[in-house]
């Protein structure tokens, strides 16, 4: 067992569990959606995309493109979070409130792609 | 046909940047993780707005804050003013950003400076200027002595090179040496077939290849790989050691330069004939050189060697076969029976004064100083003049700084490998045809030589012309295809196209048909279609001849006299038509 994959794995993973928990719940209800997590979500995400930077293997770079398509999704989320806040005078509307939430779902979808090939990537290498 | 081996690149290198990422990995997260820590703790912490009731920062007021205090920019507290407990957090994370960034620039930096990553990219820059080559090109692997003294001259000349060299000092040269060219360089082991190939080995417009390393075995290796990856291109090899060079003729036929060996050889010739030496030494000193100064001739009698090394003995070899008695001086000379016979031989070394008694000076004519130290071979040359002051010294000088040394001593016959090995390779490369004539003229005896020179020096001076080659075929004399299918003697081409009672002044010195020679032909000989003629002169007599070869009213009035207007119509009012290929053939018919 090595230290490195272990911290590898938690952050893939915590990433993806952040961002399901955010993504959870009824689109358009600002409550269920706790910008705390929003956050958590960005800062974890971008941590394990610097922790795949340099693999020059085809699974790693792979790996770079799904959490480069992570971050692009939840830094959306996060701009249309920062517009509806700050700069529009609606505030979180339902509409607002479902756009960062399904920006945030494709995040999702991105983070379990990650996490399958974390998976596969374990399973195949498993002798090393 | 044969199948050719092409080398397997060990994966196209890389982006750098990649490298640049893997580097940046932990600085780029501890400043994440400070800056999610620093804007997640400003988010907690309660504030005040200006009425006092309690407020919190958002996250973008807090990312807003965290950035430029974090980028020391700084521009006060917002949204309002903060309260102690803010301020004492934000304290904290002053310090703790400034030492992130601090960190990932310094890495950053230290990247950038590293030399695994300079390396790199001068490997990509490299890779890329080889590739981008679109004129032939000489790879020359080994750029010490020999290969900068080679580099210049062929510079020169206007002829592009790729070196690859392990020393980075010597490819740094390339850099601080005047060149007219950009030459690429890379610092790399030429033993590497695919440092080789990054060098353009496969480039189609590697046009060969010259191996000039101090290590013998590097330079073997060279050989052998271009022969099994690229056979047939050229290959220019030196060494110094016959082992090496028997197993580079093993592979391809490599043209292999042993300056050792060459040494003894132009002794024999000076010892032979004076002239014939004096002339090829002139000619492969290249453009500009100055007539070198006659010397004093070696003298037949009983030679004297020190040093039985690999030069002494090819030395010794060279001057018992020309039946001279050879008395050799060595610390540790080979075994009786595998001494060459009729050579005394002293053990012993030769610094010692009663040593060098024994070889009997007085009575000797020649003494060399051939061992692999140049304190050692100075000093024999001062006790040997002492000994007998009408000597002819020969000396070996083995590392170029002591150049002013060995000067001073005014020795007869100096080997300089690196000089020797340069000069021969610049003769063979700049003009082939010149080799060949080097190679063959001293079997015409001193007279001719002595003849030949005579004539060079009426006609260049002092100062050595360009030598250049003249194929006469339509492509190259398109002037001259009228009168070519039926010969021109050399004396009429030769004329200036000023006047035609002059001649030019340019000597021919070998001509080229098929495969036969003929060596400073003369004026009544006469050429035909496909030769090839080897003159020198001046310069300007090589353009005067480059026109009258080019143009067809030119070469009329040289080759006939007959003089015709340049333009067509012209050439019709007058009457005076110039020579065509039918007409002339007519007129010799009816001749």
């Amino acid at each position: 067992m090595s230290l490195e994959k272990v911290i590898f794995g938690f952050f893939v993973l915590l990433a993806a569990t952040l961002n399901f928990g955010f993504f959870i719940g009824d689109l358009s209800d600002p409550a269920l959606h706790n910008e705390y997590e929003l956050f958590a979500a960005v800062v974890v995400n971008l941590i394990a995309t610097v922790l795949k930077f340099g693999d020059r293997t085809q699974i790693g770079a792979v790996h770079l493109a799904t959490s480069l398509v992570a971050d692009l999704q939840l830094i959306a989320a996060t701009l249309t979070w920062v517009y509806a806040t700050q700069i529009s005078t609606a505030g979180m509307t339902p509409e607002a409130t479902a756009s960062v939430v399904s920006l945030s779902g494709g995040a999702l979808l991105a983070n379990l792609v990650s996490v399958a090939l974390l998976v596969i990537e374990t399973t195949t290498f498993h002798r090393r | 046909m044969r199948r050719r081996t092409r080398i397997a690149r060990p994966s196209e290198g890389s982006p750098t940047v990649f490298l640049v990422l893997r580097r940046m990995r932990a600085p780029l997260i501890v400043l994440i993780l400070i800056f999610g820590i620093s804007v997640f703790g400003l988010t907690l912490i309660p504030g005040q707005d200006a009425e006092g009731h309690p407020v919190r920062m958002g996250f973008f007021d807090a990312f807003y804050f965290m950035s430029y205090t974090a980028t020391t920019i700084g521009y006060g507290e917002i949204p309002h003013p903060f309260t102690g407990a803010q301020r004492l957090w934000v304290t904290a994370t002053i310090y703790l950003t400034v030492i992130g960034w601090a960190y990932a620039i310094g890495s950053l930096l230290a990247t950038l400076r590293d030399r695994a990553f300079r390396d790199a990219i001068a490997l990509r820059r490299f890779t890329g200027t080889v590739r981008r080559l679109r004129e032939p090109f000489l790879l020359v692997v080994g750029y010490g002595q020999t290969g900068q003294l080679l580099g210049h001259a062929l510079d020169d000349l206007g002829r592009r090179m790729v070196v690859v060299d392990n020393t980075p000092e010597h490819v740094d040269t390339l850099d601080i040496d005047p060149y007219h060219s950009d030459i690429p360089g890379l610092v790399a082991d030429g033993r590497n077939p695919h440092h080789l190939g990054v060098a353009g080995l496969e480039h189609p417009s590697c046009e060969g290849v010259v191996a000039l390393t101090d290590d013998d075995e590097v330079n073997l290796i060279v050989a052998m790989t271009v022969a099994l990856i690229r056979p047939g291109l050229p290959v220019i090899a030196r060494t110094v050691s016959p082992a090496i060079e028997h197993r580079m003729h093993a592979f391809g036929s490599p043209t292999v330069v042993n300056p050792f060996d060459r040494y003894g050889d132009y002794l024999r010739i000076a010892l032979h004939a004076p002239s014939s030496y004096l002339l090829s030494s002139w000619l492969v000193r290249g453009e500009g050189a100055e007539m070198p100064a006659p010397g004093r001739p070696p003298a037949a009698g009983r030679w004297v060697v020190c040093g039985f090394g690999r030069f002494g003995t090819k030395l010794v070899e060279d001057l018992s076969e020309d039946g001279l008695d050879v008395t050799v001086i060595d610390p540790s000379p080979p075994p009786v029976d595998e001494r060459p016979a009729g050579v005394t031989v002293i053990e012993g070394d030769a610094s010692e004064p009663s040593v060098l008694a024994g070889a009997d000076l007085a009575g000797a004519a020649g003494f060399v100083a051939g061992t692999g130290n140049d304190a050692t071979n100075l000093s024999l040359v001062a006790a040997a003049r002492t000994a007998n002051p009408s000597l002819f010294i020969g000396a070996r000088q083995n590392r170029p700084a002591n150049a002013p040394l060995f000067g001073a001593m005014e020795i007869d016959w100096l080997l300089v490998p690196s000089e020797m090995a340069a000069r021969e390779i610049y003769a063979r490369l700049s003009t082939p045809l010149l080799w060949r004539f080097l190679q063959e003229m001293p079997q015409l005896g001193d007279e001719w030589a002595v003849h030949t020179l005579a004539k060079m020096r009426a006609y260049c001076g002092m100062r050595l012309g360009p030598t250049w080659k003249v194929t006469l075929t339509d492509r190259e004399a398109p002037g001259m295809r009228p009168w070519l299918h039926r010969g021109v003697r050399i004396g009429d081409l030769l004329r200036t196209p000023h006047d035609r009672t002059k001649r030019l002044d340019a000597v021919p010195l070998m001509l080229l048909r098929g495969d036969e020679t003929v060596l400073g032909p003369d004026d009544d000989v006469t050429l035909s279609a496909g030769d090839q003629l080897l003159l020198v002169g001046r310069g300007k007599s090589r353009r005067a001849l480059i026109e009258t070869l080019t143009n067809r009213v030119v070469a009329e009035y040289v080759l006939t006299g007959r003089e015709v207007p340049v333009g067509w119509i012209a050439q019709r009012v007058t009457g005076r038509i110039p020579t065509s290929a039918e007409s002339a053939g007519r007129s010799s018919d009816d001749a």
